[in-house]
């Protein structure tokens, strides 16, 4: 019944601090203790490094249709596979394919800078009286000039990347950076083109489960990573700012936290995405490398911090009444010093558990856009998506347990690790549990 | 204090949650219905004039009876409020003759003032009819439903003066008739002013909101609502209360089935003024003169409409009670068609689909057949590289379509080579070449883009929905696979993704049509340089000039030949790639009789009954092993 | 107390009228207009249209027209639902919205706060694992994937309840559960949380140096403190699972209020989803009103301001 049992009774926490024991350190040992932490931590090192190593691995391309296998059921025999081989000759010759295309970049560039000069100064070169319209009417040449210009610079730097990618995409993957390029060429000469057999089944297009739920983790757990970070480190300092100030300050922040509260944010999350999705815009952002998924870490970030800052305020609320607190204030502590050097330790627990709660609300949160239609756009792939396709071929006539079981599990599996390891984070780091 | 403030609260919240099981539960348990339906989405409205859609059109069916209706089985029109009519010899001119016993749901009789009335509402530009489009083979229907931009100087109009701002909005203003003698900023609809005259003498009338016309206008005019052309010369006539005469544009083969669709509906005056709109419509006010009448309405769950007492041929309307359930997921659907909660249902989610047709011992309730409508993908013929006609035709001959229908459909849909569905009856489709790989390749290195590269990113636009997204992928992978090029999917919410349509932003996109009536042109029609269907922006004289031909051509036989001809073009040209033609996917309970499959997917309620001693397959599963 | 009720009111007033702007102007900015249907009208009715729903007007004005109505509690007609004026929606939607929401409620708080309880005090054994493993299952999975689970086990393998539908007793389990599990979950893993940190408290070790029993120890002096935590979680919990899950009342097919309203959103019918939306806020508001409040009332260190 007592908690004391279960709170490890060692010697560290007698171990007097001049000894240099940092809180870190300190953490640390206690949270090796707790075997249930543990495991999730590794399981998740395992689950973060699988997904980073994912292109090395013996896997199927993911995006690599064979419709005569639709829905095919998880097999393992033959536990190898063999499938396509990498075509090295092609991958061999592509830098200097490369180096030809992009000798021919320069000229197309100047050519678009000279067609955009040159519609500048016809524009210049109109009179002001003239309507929209008639400006349009008499700058139709240049327009055209320009737009072909810019055509033709485009359609050079798609030939680039599509003599990159081809001998990559001929095998069913998606657009690879350059890590991964190599990642996968390593994994043709380790391997040869021997795949893992479907162990996971197969979906409606004959693609191999079992490595989409590998490039499924890279995205959904990039994607609850960020957005969570950017959520924290807003929430955490907008809350103890907050909450320590109290008075006008904190009425104001808070009513602006009501204020956004108040937003729905599906209406948030929907505008962006059709705004950002326009074709104009989209092509604009694609162009500085800004994706789907990006807009979708900032916007998430945006929202979720406003939980965590409602509940550090409330916490700071509590604790800034605390002796320890009017103590460093007697002591004459400046007020930046109190808030991040003795609230913010404190806050420490809270703040975990928030995290643990919060990254896998993120990542069903892109589930439940994925469910909308607004999630990650294919041939990308995350596992809530994989979660929707599943539970969308659910019917009362045929189960195809595979499509929905594999994914929820992964899911699963990873958020139960994430909360596990935030109680174990939590009873590590309690400044509280320490002073005993 | 604390203390009891706090048992408050845990009270209060208890008590709270208690009244709220008790509400809930509380909530008179519904008497079952006779015959139970999933009528998809919620529905618009209950005005004919002002829907469109399959499931409002469900509904109207069973609230209004045009002049005629159509046939369950083979939708020949048949005598609804009509019981006869002539058709005269050049074709234009359809006298209708209105049975006497046609009532009301208040018990009066229906007139062909109704239908007159209802004619000129639904034409009317304030209606803002969406379908107001299939009256204009009506003589001078165009004109009229055009308002002030469909008169030219000359022309008889009439012009409604204004109504005080509280009059109920469905009372038309006062009318004046005259002559139009021209027209001042003809080129500024916000701005127009009609110089008319009225009794021999000329008057200034200036367009304005009932709320703008309260000052007084620019000296020498007169605010009015609306001026537009006189009603009277459009070719709608009462010669007696039981008697219409309708003249054509030109003749119109399908005509006598088109005035069986629903927003031909006559209205009943009284009520509409009465009430206003959309207050009319509210379940207590509507006076409809259908087999049905609705008893009540709940937003997203289901209407209610129970068997009309005043229906002139109550005698053959066999079901008593009929609820239409408002249900957006095809799964939720499926569901409540498999526990027993739906009798029908017209959409079954694609993967379930397959695995009942392929089910032994073959399922009673389950038949697909198909139906005039055409499933293609749209190609912006303004963007580079559309533009060009090898990369166009590449692209066609990379698709394999039948890959398409076996894999992804599986329900029998056809993999279509031309616009145009089969079952139009005198006409022969003309397609575009099938797959061909090779080819396809040979072309798009020609246009300039060997092995794929260097072609422009482009991306298919679909709205949002698992079936298209399915299609949407198959296509992607079937063009990288064939020629090398790397395309995206991205999808829209219907209303962006319409709107992308009509601004043009997009590359590809995916787009549907359902046939109105039975004839090629509700197909070939659209595609002429700015149809409001064609959003390719592909424009081609000699096309243009064909569908003009044909709907001026009496002869049925010259008439096919002509479109046959515009469609060679189109299938030559390819500003749209064929992709697949539909089939119906209804499922049927099987003691449910007289629901018959019909080639427009069309299935009026009042001709269906309940025979739970039947046994053997209903008329639904004919012609299914 | 009444100058903080004041005082909130006051604020409550800006916060719609902020919200109001930002919303109405937000609508407008996006691409895709309530008349876009499936076929384009002809200027002249397109702007008969328009001028229905004084869409014809500068913006400045429709935004004074529209704060005007709404300012007397017209929320305007349903641009995609004709027959219906946003009020009429609302009040067909929202009590069924807050039925099924005060059962998942119900549901939630009572399991997620007898679950956290049982495993904070039972620390570290086999109970709190358990515990904790289905608490986290309920956070884990997503709403539509529990509720198409559901719906195979327990209305085709176990015929226990009906698919869909909505006004009888047993058409209300299934979806008030898959609605209230995510959030017994959280209240369960919160209420743990802050019930150890409770425990830990001096307080607490007094009452029990002082002999009072462990059973008293929990459920009154340490359950009080264990509330805060859960009391604010509640404020933002309430309000969702009021507005309804669109998941859920679309699996179920529930007339409630979630689904008008994504359905809004997605569909642009600008008047609806603006009606939804401020009484979103005003729902959402009140009850952050109600949290704070009882803030005050379960912990007598915080004082209202």
């Amino acid at each position: 019944m007592s908690t004391d049992n279960a709170r490890p009774n060692d010697s560290t926490s007698k171990v007097p601090a001049t000894k240099g024991m940092s809180l870190t350190q300190d953490a640390w040992r206690r949270l090796r203790r707790n075997r249930v932490a543990m495991v999730s931590l590794w399981t998740l090192v395992v689950i973060c490094v699988l997904a980073f190593f994912t292109p090395l691995l013996p896997l199927q391309a993911p995006d690599f249709t064979q419709t005569s296998l639709q829905y095919a059921e998880p097999i393992a025999t033959p536990f190898w596979l063999p499938t396509l081989e990498l075509d090295t000759e092609l991958i061999a010759s592509t830098p200097e394919a490369v180096a030809q295309l992009e000798t021919e970049l320069p000229a197309l560039e100047t050519a678009l800078r000279q067609a955009d000069q040159q519609f500048d100064r016809a524009d210049a070169a109109l009179t002001d009286d003239l309507t929209q319209e008639q400006r349009k009417e008499a700058l139709t040449t240049e327009q055209a000039r320009y737009d072909d210009a810019r055509f033709a610079l485009r359609q050079k730097q798609a030939e680039i990347q599509d003599t990159v990618q081809q001998p990559y995409r001929k095998l069913g993957f998606a657009n690879l950076g350059g890590l991964s390029r190599w990642m996968v060429q390593m994994r043709f000469a380790l391997f040869g083109n021997r795949s893992i057999n479907s162990v996971c089944g197969r979906d409606l297009l004959g693609r191999d489960m079992l490595s989409r739920l590998f490039w499924g983790a890279r995205i959904s757990l990039i994607v609850g990573l960020v957005a969570t970070i950017v959520s924290l480190s807003i929430g955490v300092t907008y809350g103890a700012v907050a909450g320590y100030f109290g008075g006008w300050v904190d009425d104001a922040m808070m009513r602006l936290v009501d204020i956004l509260y108040s937003v729905p944010f599906i209406f948030v999350v929907i505008f962006l995405i059709t705004i950002l999705g326009q074709e104009d815009v989209a092509d604009e952002l694609t162009s500085m490398g800004i994706d789907r998924i990006t807009v979708f870490f900032f916007v998430v970030g945006a929202i979720y911090w406003l939980t965590m800052s409602r509940v550090v305020r409330g916490q700071v609320i509590s604790l800034k009444n605390e002796l320890f607190v009017e103590s460093a204030r007697s002591l004459g502590a400046g007020q930046a010093r109190i808030i991040f050097l003795h609230l913010l330790p404190n806050l420490f627990s809270v703040v975990i558990v928030y995290l643990t709660l919060t990254i896998p609300r993120v990542m069903l949160f892109e589930a439940f856009l994925s469910f909308l239609g607004l999630g990650v756009e294919p041939p990308d792939v995350s596992w809530g998506l994989l979660a929707n396709e599943g539970i969308k071929v659910i019917t009362p006539v045929k189960i195809y347990w595979w499509l929905i079981l594999f994914p929820s599990m992964a899911l699963g599996v990873t958020l139960l690790a994430l909360n596990f390891l935030g109680d174990g984070l939590r009873d590590a780091l309690d400044p509280r549990l320490r002073d005993e | 204090m604390p203390l009891d403030a706090r048992n408050l609260f845990a009270i209060t919240a208890l008590v709270l949650l208690l009244a709220a099981i008790v509400w809930a539960t509380m909530g008179t348990a519904l008497p079952p219905a006779d015959f139970t339906f999933c009528n998809g989405t919620e529905v618009k409205s209950f005005d004919p004039a002002i829907v469109s859609g399959q499931p409002e059109g469900n509904i109207l069916r069973c609230l209004f009876e045009q002049l005629t209706q159509w046939d369950p089985e083979t939708l020949e029109p048949m005598p609804g409020v009509a019981e006869s009519w002539e058709i005269s010899d050049d074709q234009r001119t359809y006298t209708f003759h209105l049975r006497d016993e046609a009532r009301w749901s208040d018990g009066s009789p229906v007139t062909a003032d109704d239908f007159y009335y209802a004619w000129r509402r639904f034409l009317g530009p304030r209606t803002a009819a969406e379908y107001a489009v299939l009256a204009w083979y009506i003589k001078n229907a165009h004109s009229y439903s055009l308002g002030g931009s469909g008169i030219s100087p000359g022309d008889a109009v009439e012009v409604e003066l204004n109504l005080p701002v509280d009059a109920t909005n469905t009372l038309r203003g006062e009318l004046l008739h005259g002559k139009l003698i021209s027209v001042e900023n003809a080129d500024d609809p916000e701005s127009r002013t009609f110089l008319i005259e009225i009794d021999g003498q000329q008057q200034r009338f200036d367009p304005a909101d009932d709320q703008d016309a309260v000052g007084q206008p620019v000296t020498g005019t007169r605010w009015c609502r609306q001026v537009l052309l006189d009603f009277r010369e459009v070719g709608v006539e009462v010669l007696d209360s039981q008697t219409l005469r309708v003249t054509l544009e030109s003749p119109t083969p399908y005509f006598l089935q088109l005035v069986g669709f629903y927003p031909f509906s006559p209205i009943n005056r009284k009520c509409l003024e009465t009430h206003g709109s959309p207050g009319w419509t509210k379940p207590d006010s509507i006076v409809a003169n259908g087999p049905f009448n609705v008893l009540f309405r709940r937003i997203r769950d289901r209407i209610r409409m129970v068997k009309s007492k005043t229906y002139w041929n109550r005698d053959a309307v066999r079901l008593g009670v009929v609820d239409a359930l408002a249900v957006d997921s095809n799964s939720t659907a499926l569901n409540l068609f498999m526990t027993g909660k739906a009798d029908w249902i017209f959409t079954v989610p694609p993967a379930a689909l397959r695995i009942m047709l392929e089910q032994d011992p073959p399922r009673n309730d389950i038949n697909p057949s198909p139906y005039i409508s055409s499933y293609y993908y749209m190609l912006n013929t303004t963007r580079k590289p559309l533009d060009d006609v090898r990369v166009r035709k590449a692209l066609s001959l990379a698709l394999d379509r039948e890959e398409i229908c076996t894999v992804i459909l599986g329900a029998g849909e056809m993999p279509a080579y031309g616009l145009v569905p089969p079952g139009m009856v005198g006409y022969e489709g003309q397609q575009c070449a099938a797959a061909d790989p090779e080819e396809a390749r040979r072309l798009l290195a020609e246009a300039g883009y060997p092995e794929g590269k260097g072609f422009p990113r482009m991306d298919i636009l679909y709205n949002t929905d698992e079936a298209h997204q399915t299609i949407a992928e198959l296509i992607r992978k079937q063009w990288q696979r064939e020629l090398g090029i790397q395309i995206k999917t991205r999808n829209e919410e219907w209303a962006s993704y319409l709107s992308s349509h009509r601004q043009m932003k997009y590359n590809v996109s995916r787009r549907a049509w359902v046939g109105d009536y039975l004839d090629p042109s509700t197909f070939l029609d659209m595609m002429v340089t700015g149809g409001e269907q064609n959003n390719t922006g592909w424009s081609n004289p000699e096309y243009d000039r064909l569908i003009k031909a044909a709907a001026r051509e009496v002869d049925p036989e010259q008439r096919m030949q002509i479109f046959r001809q515009s469609e060679r073009i189109l299938m030559d040209e390819l500003p749209i790639l064929p992709i697949y033609f539909y089939v119906s996917k209804n499922m049927v309970k099987p003691y449910v009789r007289g629901f018959y499959n019909n080639i427009q997917d069309t299935h009026p309620v009042w001709a269906m009954w309940i025979d739970r001693d039947h046994e053997g397959p209903n008329e639904f599963m004919k012609g299914r092993p | 107390m009444i100058a903080f009720c004041v005082r909130r009111a006051m604020w409550m007033v800006l916060t719609l009228w902020i919200v109001f702007t930002a919303t109405f102007f937000l609508m407008r900015a996006v691409p895709g207009g309530p008349f876009d249907g499936e076929r384009a009208l002809e200027p002249e009715i397109e702007m008969n249209m328009k001028r229905r729903y004084n869409l014809d007007k500068p913006l400045p004005v429709q935004y004074g027209i529209e704060m005007w109505n709404y300012c007397r509690g017209d929320f305007g007609h349903s641009f995609k639902m004709g027959d219906y004026t946003v009020n009429q929606v609302i009040a067909e939607g929202l009590p069924i919205s807050i039925t099924l929401g005060l059962l998942a409620l119900g549901f939630a708080v009572t399991l997620g706060l007898l679950a956290g309880i049982t495993s904070a005090v039972f620390r570290g054994g086999w109970a709190d694992v358990l515990l904790m493993l289905v608490a986290t299952i309920g956070v884990a999975l997503p709403s539509f994937v529990v509720a198409g689970i559901c719906i195979i086990f327990f209305v085709f393998l176990i015929p226990l309840f009906p698919a869909a539908g909505w006004g009888e007793l047993n058409q209300l389990v299934l979806p008030a559960l898959c609605l209230g599990a995510p959030y017994a979950a959280y209240i369960a893993r919160i209420s743990r949380t802050s019930m150890l940190d409770v425990l830990s408290q001096d307080h607490i070790r007094t009452a029990r140096a002082k002999g009072v029993g462990p059973v008293r120890v929990v459920m009154v002096h340490a359950l009080r403190g264990a509330l805060l935590p859960v009391v604010s979680f509640l404020g933002p919990a309430i309000a969702g699972i009021l507005t309804g899950s669109l998941v859920v009342e679309q699996v179920f097919a529930i007339p409630g209020l979630g689904s008008h309203f994504v359905y809004a959103a997605l569909q642009r019918d600008y008047t609806l989803a603006m009606g939804l939306v401020m009484l979103y806020t005003v729902l959402l508001y009140s009850m952050n009103w109600i949290v704070d409040i009882s803030y005050a009332v379960l912990d007598p260190r915080v004082q209202l301001k």
